[in-house]
């Protein structure tokens, strides 16, 4: 995982560029650190969450078991739970005289990545779900008449609803990356006396920025959130397009 | 040789075929004719394994099928083909998808392999697809993306992923029933085709010019059952039944 | 009175320094290298304190000093404690006295010490509709305000200074009820520019009013004691290490490490020289000849209570 946070420092270079159009009053090296834990945050969530939701939504998708309709009911539910209490549930989790106490987890970037795949779950699971319940029966029917078994079947409407599924963790990502009740709760917003951000994200120095009244900043350090989804957004869907022919 | 014996099918209380028999041998052409709703659709699905029937058997090549455990019917399963109404392609490259028939037999280790390799752009496409594609009459079309296809073009491809791993029954639902002219004659001679090669055809149409143009065998599926079943000519000219000599006639109107 | 004991620090020696500081400190050092380093101290505080940038200002020498992190979680009053009875941070750092002794005599705080002080002021538009400009009680001016019924902006969010403001109100005499009243539920920037727009009055700390002064249009009309108002908008800062013997995870070395630390003549003075906009937010109180033993104990205590 911290893998991935390195590689978001060392991009740092191309990342800075972007900031240095607009004059930030912070120190350098702020911003950046902004950025890389925003991303490394939401995309160690999101991976996770589309690892679990995913194989949700296909099993959903392919099969019949005992409590389908509680656990898809559960998923809609999640879909609309505000982040602020998933922030106060993960907080009792990971707190100190929670379950999770021992592990330390308070006010820490993995605490932060639990609550957002908490968040970013139940929209990739249940459009996942969509996608895949949308590829017309046809297209499964045509995989088994020509001699596939359950898992060709599945494969076949699996790809089939790829760009669905695409579209599902890029919710997810959306949510994740855009929200700021839960992290701000369970990471604390910590910048280290070095500048250098330990669990502030772009959301929450957004809001710290708005809570001081220096609306300013906070507008600016919102066009940069803006930017880096609707980067992440065209990255995703390049991927889907050259991915797509070869299928 | 593939066969129902007495066959029935339904769908709850509903029953859609009723104590159905039917044989096919290798290299001949039995179209199935009668009326839409009359559940020609159905008897195809009992003949590709697709749905179990309520009585009766299904044996292919002397093999009772629904008798079979899995991995066996899977694999009496796959000497089947089917072609259906709408083309049903995959969203992926006409290459792709003739070749998916072929993919999907190859164990799992290959298929990852060629998965890769395909990602890679290292792609060697079977001689196979190419021919399947040529009895359609689409062989320049291999890189064409499935979905930009017109109607007819889609049709022939579908039959073409059919073709290309070599069934020995080939079944068509209603192959041309959306189909202009031209593309009509391009899927009939690929059935033509197909009956040389030594593999057995149902084709499922309620265009009789279709029936005489293509089959060697008719069967005429009125109400529950087949009412008749013989030689071509002998159903559209002396037919026995007088159900037949009605429908054939255009008399009876469903 | 604070001004003078402000002078008196300035010329205080190292000598004085409190006894915590340097036992406590070296406690962890048993091996050649102190044992501390590497270990993150988490550090709960309130946001109005955060924002003023101050703890980023010092903490680098704490951290220097004893090769640690300091990690500060900015909350509302009522959350860092919260935090704090959680075990989920080391030491904390608040403003409200009443509030900290319920969490001393709750048993989750030990080894209380007045920190700092600043002061509230009330601000509002300088048309100054209600007329509290100059106003030497704090009760009287929200009184006037109420009369008035002139807009007032509230925290609303159980903060520190939303504490001090209903304490206010408790001692005007007057339930603040109205159109004219208008909680937030937001932080004390955002209360400032919501007061500017719609020229109403508010309490705020001093610090954060100092360093938003330039973006907004409100005076301050009624002045907390460092510039010789009355004594009830005082606001003074304690901190108090986590107790150990309920929370066995806390870091409770590093913690009085720090107290020790924040509170030594050297820290207290680099407190006074904190600056924004050239103005001193910030007056240390931990450094006394003359120490009042109130701090270290819930007010009111006394040997016979039971402290339950």
């Amino acid at each position: 995982m911290s893998v991935l946070l390195d590689a978001a420092v060392q991009a740092g270079p191309a990342v800075r560029s972007v900031p240095a159009l607009v004059d930030f009053p912070f120190a350098e090296g702020y911003v950046t650190s902004v950025i890389a834990v925003s991303l490394y945050v939401s995309v160690a969530a999101v991976a996770l969450s589309t690892l679990f939701g995913v194989p949700v939504a296909i099993a959903m998708g392919f099969a019949d078991f005992l409590g389908k309709r509680f656990v898809k009911s559960v998923i809609n539910t999640g879909m609309g739970f505000p982040s602020v209490v998933v922030g106060l549930l993960v907080l009792f989790a990971v707190s100190n005289r929670g379950p999770l106490g021992p592990l330390d987890l308070v006010f820490t970037r993995e605490a932060m990545i639990v609550s957002q795949f908490v968040l970013a779950t139940p929209p990739v699971t249940a459009i996942s779900l969509a996608a895949i319940t949308g590829v017309d029966d046809a297209v499964g029917d045509a995989a088994r008449a020509l001699g596939g078994t359950r898992v060709d079947t599945a494969l076949v409407v699996i790809k089939e609803a790829r760009y669905g599924i695409a579209t599902a963790v890029l919710a997810g990502f959306g949510r994740a990356i855009s929200e700021v009740g839960s992290v701000l709760i369970v990471g604390g917003n910590i910048v280290g006396s070095d500048g250098v951000s330990k669990t502030r994200t772009l959301t929450t120095a957004i809001q710290l920025e708005a809570r001081q009244g220096r609306y300013g900043t906070a507008m600016a350090l919102g066009a940069v959130l803006v930017t880096l989804v609707l980067l992440v957004n065209a990255v995703v869907v390049r991927l889907g397009d050259t991915g797509a022919v070869n299928r | 040789m593939i066969r129902l014996d007495g066959v029935s099918h339904a769908y709850g209380d509903d029953p859609v075929v009723e104590d159905v028999s039917l044989s096919v041998e290798p290299g001949e052409v039995v179209a199935v004719i009668g009326p839409s709703g009359v559940g020609k659709t159905t008897l195809l699905r009992l003949l590709a394994l697709s749905v179990r029937p309520t009585a009766g058997t299904v044996t292919l090549d002397g093999r009772d099928a629904w008798a079979l455990d899995d991995d066996e019917r899977l694999a009496v399963r796959r000497r089947v083909g089917m072609v259906f109404q709408d083309a049903s392609l995959f969203d992926a490259t006409v290459e792709r998808n003739v070749e998916y028939g072929l993919r999907i037999r190859r164990p799992w280790a290959e298929r990852v392999r060629d998965q890769v390799r395909s990602v890679l752009g290292d792609d060697t496409i079977p001689e196979a697809v190419e021919e399947a594609l040529d009895v359609v009459g689409l062989a320049d079309a291999l890189d064409q993306d499935a979905r930009s296809l017109s109607g007819g073009e889609a049709q022939r491809v579908s039959f073409a992923r059919a073709l290309a791993y070599d069934p020995a029954y080939l079944l068509l639902d209603e192959p041309t029933s959306d189909l202009d002219p031209r593309n009509t004659g391009l899927i009939e001679a690929a059935v033509r085709e197909a009956r040389d090669r030594g593999i057995g055809v149902v084709v499922a149409t309620h265009d009789m010019h279709q029936a005489e143009r293509v089959a060697d065998r008719v069967g005429v599926l009125l109400g529950d059952g087949f009412t008749e079943v013989g030689p071509a000519e002998t159903v559209f000219e002396t037919p026995a039944d007088e159900r037949t000599r009605e429908f054939i006639s255009g008399e009876l109107v469903y | 009175m604070p001004i003078q004991r402000r002078d008196l620090l300035a010329t205080l020696g190292a000598g004085a320094a409190a006894g915590l500081a340097g036992c406590v400190g070296l406690g962890g050092g048993r091996e050649e290298r102190p044992g501390v380093v590497g270990e993150t101290l988490t550090l709960t505080t309130t946001t109005s304190t955060y924002d003023t940038g101050l703890l980023g200002e010092i903490h680098p020498d704490f951290e220097a000093m004893y090769g640690v992190t300091v990690d500060a979680v900015a909350r509302g009053t009522g959350a860092a404690l919260e935090s704090a009875r959680n075990g989920d941070s080391d030491v904390v750092m608040v403003h409200a006295r009443g509030l900290e002794d319920e969490f001393m005599r709750d048993g989750y705080g030990v080894n209380r010490r007045d920190l700092m002080f600043n002061d509230f002021v009330i601000v509002g538009p300088a048309g100054d509709p209600a007329g509290i400009e100059g106003t030497d009680s704090a009760t009287a001016a929200l009184n006037a305000v109420a009369d008035a019924e002139a807009p007032f902006v509230s925290r609303g969010d159980n903060s520190g200074t939303h504490a001090e403001e209903l304490t206010l109100w408790e001692a005007a005499g007057t339930d603040p009820d109205g159109d004219w009243y208008r909680e937030t539920g937001s932080g004390m920037g955002e209360a400032l520019n919501i007061a500017d727009q719609q020229g109403a009055y508010t309490l705020s700390d001093r610090g954060t009013f100092i360093s938003q002064r330039s973006e907004v249009d409100l005076a301050v009309l009624v002045q907390g004691p460092i510039e010789g108002g009355p004594e009830t908008l005082a606001n003074p800062y304690g901190i108090m290490a986590v107790d150990p013997g309920v929370h066995e995870n806390v870091d409770y070395d590093l913690a009085m490490a720090y107290i020790g630390w924040i509170t030594s003549p050297e820290t207290q003075e680099a407190i006074s020289n904190y600056r924004v906009d050239g103005e001193q937010l910030f007056f240390p109180e931990a450094v006394s000849e003359d120490p009042d033993f109130q701090q270290y104990v819930p007010r009111g205590w006394s040997g016979n209570s039971t402290g339950e």
